[in-house]
């Protein structure tokens, strides 16, 4: 006689309410292959979990955000933002679609030389620079962006010390209607303070000021507060060019672009609420255009966006570690990879998919990763199918700042691995082992 | 340990509990079991009439057997007053 076929036993709780508006999604969603290649392969070969990167996607979407801009507006430049993802393979990507970089620490800024790029190609942000990392930045010609006064008298003593001049801007923070308002980076618009530094800066010999840079905030939501953000810095270019007859030649607009991640505590999905990339390029060059700034001396438009042109392309595969009940029968998962790979998991519902066809049945279940300790967390609920120890899965949308604020922590961080263009899987970055971690120790003696 | 006679359940896996007024659904493998269950059968004789109707081995099921028996007390389908209990 044949087998009936097995479902695993459930009973669920009828549970009268409001009806959801938008209902139950009408088919589970399960990520079998990534850019043509299997889950199961890539989970075979490199092991789990493991993070995976698409080129196909990095360059599309590199390619779109692009376009939106370059179709509205004359000069535009994008810089790669190192801190959200600086493996060399994925940098190297950027910059070979013309990216320049844009690093806020000494580290990141011996890593861009080190891949190659060009120091008066590099823009250096962020309010940690020693005297060292300054001297690098000015020997190699890169610009430098002022975060505060005393960083620019720094830079005043340690260009009379060299005898050069260095290339700066400085970086403006500015009410454009976000809170909370990034007031901790730079020089404050409204009070004046940023217009008392561009007048220091054009008074010293040895700093040529040549652009302004913002940096409002992050997963921005709203176009309309570029819009405020670049009208308030074409606003102090024409000052600029008003008192000191010096036109300046770029306008930074740094980054903060929302990614298609939903946010914790976002009520509709961020794949349908996020601005698009013509959004944000239509908001920032109408103000730039229609600024009073003579179309002539139109500033190079500088864009430093990182999450919203990795995100999509990073994916994390892992496997179940075991299913299980809470004290009150909530159901709970345990996976493979834990908070300490997923930082963007603290602010992200990340989706978490099966790879391969699971029971119809979906319920309630908080997914843990492996890590002992009560915080690790990555998703609170999800109705999610049931799924067996064993079984892989697949987070995606995991290609910003995960694999650059990692912590090693219990265990060996994992392999990283790159498809290329023609579907090829490459490893970027090994798996750590016991000599990875051993090798900076030291006993005493 | 049995199931409480306050519950009803019907031929399609529809459950109700006139005790806490809950009402459950089943899904097919959950009725079959539920009504091995309620005829007083043990773990070892379910799992064995199981394992020989569907297409599943001794230990998935022995697992998701423990499962569901968790799920039947939390929704106070069967109660324990023994903590200890172990059947």
């Amino acid at each position: 006689m044949e087998k009936l076929k097995y479902e695993k036993p459930v009973i669920s709780k009828i549970t009268a309410g409001v009806p959801s508006k938008f209902g139950l999604p009408a088919r589970q969603k399960i990520i079998s292959e990534i850019d043509g290649i299997p889950v199961s392969k890539l989970m075979e070969e490199y092991g789990s979990p493991v993070f995976v990167f698409s080129e196909n996607t990095i360059r599309n979407t590199y390619a779109e955000a692009r376009q939106a801009f370059e179709t509205r507006y004359p000069k535009v430049q994008f810089a790669w933002s190192y801190k959200t993802n600086y493996l060399d393979a994925v940098c190297n990507i950027f910059h070979d679609e013309g990216s320049w970089a844009e690093v806020v620490s000494g580290f990141e800024f011996e890593k861009a030389l080190a891949i190659g790029v060009s120091g008066s190609q590099i823009l250096f942000n962020g309010p940690e620079k020693s005297e060292k990392d300054l001297t690098l930045a000015i020997n190699h010609n890169a610009c430098v962006h002022i975060d505060h006064f005393d960083e620019l008298y720094l830079l005043m003593e340690i260009t009379q010390k060299l005898d050069k001049k260095a290339r700066v801007a400085i970086r403006v923070n500015m009410d454009t209607g976000i809170y909370p308002m990034w007031d901790r980076f730079g020089f404050n618009y409204e009070n004046g303070e940023a217009w008392n530094a561009i007048n220091r800066i054009m008074l010293a010999d040895r700093l040529e000021l040549i652009g302004l840079h913002t940096h409002i905030g992050t997963y921005i939501m709203a176009p309309s507060a570029y819009a405020i953000a670049a009208t308030k810095l074409a606003n102090l270019l024409v000052a600029t060019h008003s008192k000191f007859g010096h036109w300046l030649k770029y306008i930074d607009l740094g980054g903060g672009f929302a990614s298609k991640n939903t946010l914790k505590g976002a009520y509709m999905p961020g794949s349908e609420t996020c601005p698009t990339f013509d959004d944000y390029a239509e908001a920032i060059t109408n103000a730039l255009i229609s600024s009073e700034i003579p179309h002539e001396n139109l500033p190079t438009l500088f864009l430093e966006t990182g999450r919203a042109l990795i995100d999509d392309a990073g994916y994390l595969l892992t496997t179940v570690l075991a299913n299980k009940r809470s004290s009150t029968g909530r159901r709970n998962m345990v996976i493979d990879a834990g908070v300490n790979l997923l930082f963007t998991s603290f602010w992200y519902n990340l989706g978490v998919y099966p790879s391969k066809s699971p029971s119809e049945y979906l319920e309630e279940t908080t997914i843990y990763g492996p890590l002992c300790m009560n915080i690790d967390v990555i998703r609170d609920a999800i109705n999610f199918p049931h799924v067996k120890t064993g079984d892989q899965l697949v987070i995606e949308r995991v290609g910003a700042y995960n694999v650059t604020q990692w912590m090693q922590f219990i265990t060996y961080r994992p392999n990283v691995v790159l498809i290329d263009l023609e579907g090829r899987s490459h490893v970027i970055k090994k798996k750590e082992d016991l000599e990875t971690l051993k090798n900076k120790e030291v006993k005493p003696e | 340990m049995e199931i409480v006679k306050e519950v009803k359940i019907s031929e399609n896996g529809f459950v109700f509990n006139s005790k806490t007024g809950d009402s459950f659904n089943l899904n097919p493998t959950g009725l079959a079991l539920i009504k091995l269950i309620s005829e007083g059968k043990e773990l070892d004789e379910i799992k064995k009439e199981f394992v020989s109707a569907y297409e599943v081995d001794d230990l998935t099921f022995e697992k998701d057997f423990y499962e569901f028996f968790t799920l039947l007390k939390h929704h106070q389908i069967m109660v324990q007053s023994d903590p200890l209990e172990f059947k």
